[in-house]
């Protein structure tokens, strides 16, 4: 799971960091960039982390027995 | 420039994306749980949004337009000191916002006019980087400017309904109103931008 959240989170920062220079970059390019580059980044960084979440709360409660709000 | 407020929204969620990066152990607790779920899902949907929304408004700047190296001379010709250049007499007496000057005019109001204006702007992109961009002066309408757009700020206008030469003839403003005569390109306001014949003419800065 920390390992699936790290590579989300990678996608997620880098995405951003891309938004975050297109929005200083006054060129018509930039909109492009944002939209192609950075969202691509942050949307499959976001659908990541909530594949890892769909993925690993099943497994999880199964090797524990127990329900998803009891295992900490 | 986008405003101050998004950019540290955007570094805010990027330095928090970074925090679950370097110590993804703290997502084990139900806070951290919770914390996961702002950083990697809320806040970069969010800062997506925003961002996006800040871009859009951006390319309605009259700066935008102009940034481009090939517009340069559209952006000179708002400058011309001479008020028969409809397009100089519309930005420097502010008929139109002088920030969204050009969008202003090329953008339809009709309900899809402004997604229309960022298809047709995305075009401009790839002819700019990837294809071969006209020459300033060779730069066409796609289409016959439609009456509509001056319509929208100069229907029911006295000057525009009590006009002489709008009422010498009783089928002109009839004609004009339902796009059959252009505005522009019926001998009458076609003096737009007219890049590339300009001659000898003045031009025109604002004093700050």
């Amino acid at each position: 799971m920390n390992r699936r959240l790290r590579i989300s989170g990678v996608l997620v920062t880098i995405g951003l960091l891309v938004e975050g220079l297109c929005l200083m970059w006054s060129r018509p390019i930039a909109f492009v960039v944002l939209v192609v580059f950075g969202g691509m980044l942050i949307g499959i960084g976001v659908l990541f982390f909530l594949l890892s979440l769909a993925s690993a709360a099943p497994d999880s409660a199964h090797a524990s027995g127990l329900a998803p709000d009891k295992r900490q | 420039m986008p405003t101050i407020a998004t950019v540290v929204l955007v570094l805010f969620s990027a330095i928090l994306a970074c925090l679950i990066v370097v110590r993804p152990e703290i997502t084990v607790t139900r806070a951290g749980k919770i914390l996961a779920f702002g950083v990697l899902f809320f806040l970069p949907v969010f800062s997506l949004a925003v961002g996006v929304q800040n871009e859009m408004t951006r390319s309605e700047s009259t700066t935008f337009c102009l940034s481009c190296h090939i517009m340069e001379s559209y952006g000179r010709s708002l400058h011309i000191d001479d008020p028969s250049y409809l397009a100089a007499a519309h930005f420097q007496n502010h008929r139109v916002p002088a920030d969204e000057a050009c969008y202003t005019c090329h953008s339809d109001y009709a309900m899809f006019g402004t997604i229309k204006a960022k298809l047709g702007g995305l075009r401009h992109l790839y002819v700019y980087y990837l294809g071969t961009p006209p020459l300033p002066q060779d730069i066409k309408l796609y289409k016959p400017f439609n009456n509509q757009v001056c319509l929208h700020c100069h229907l029911g206008a006295r000057s525009f309904e009590e006009g002489v030469v709008h009422n010498a003839d009783p089928a002109t403003l009839p004609a004009i109103k339902a796009n059959k005569l252009s505005c522009i390109s019926s001998g009458c306001h076609e003096m737009v931008h007219n890049v590339g014949h300009w001659g000898d003419v003045k031009f025109w800065y604002q004093k700050n």
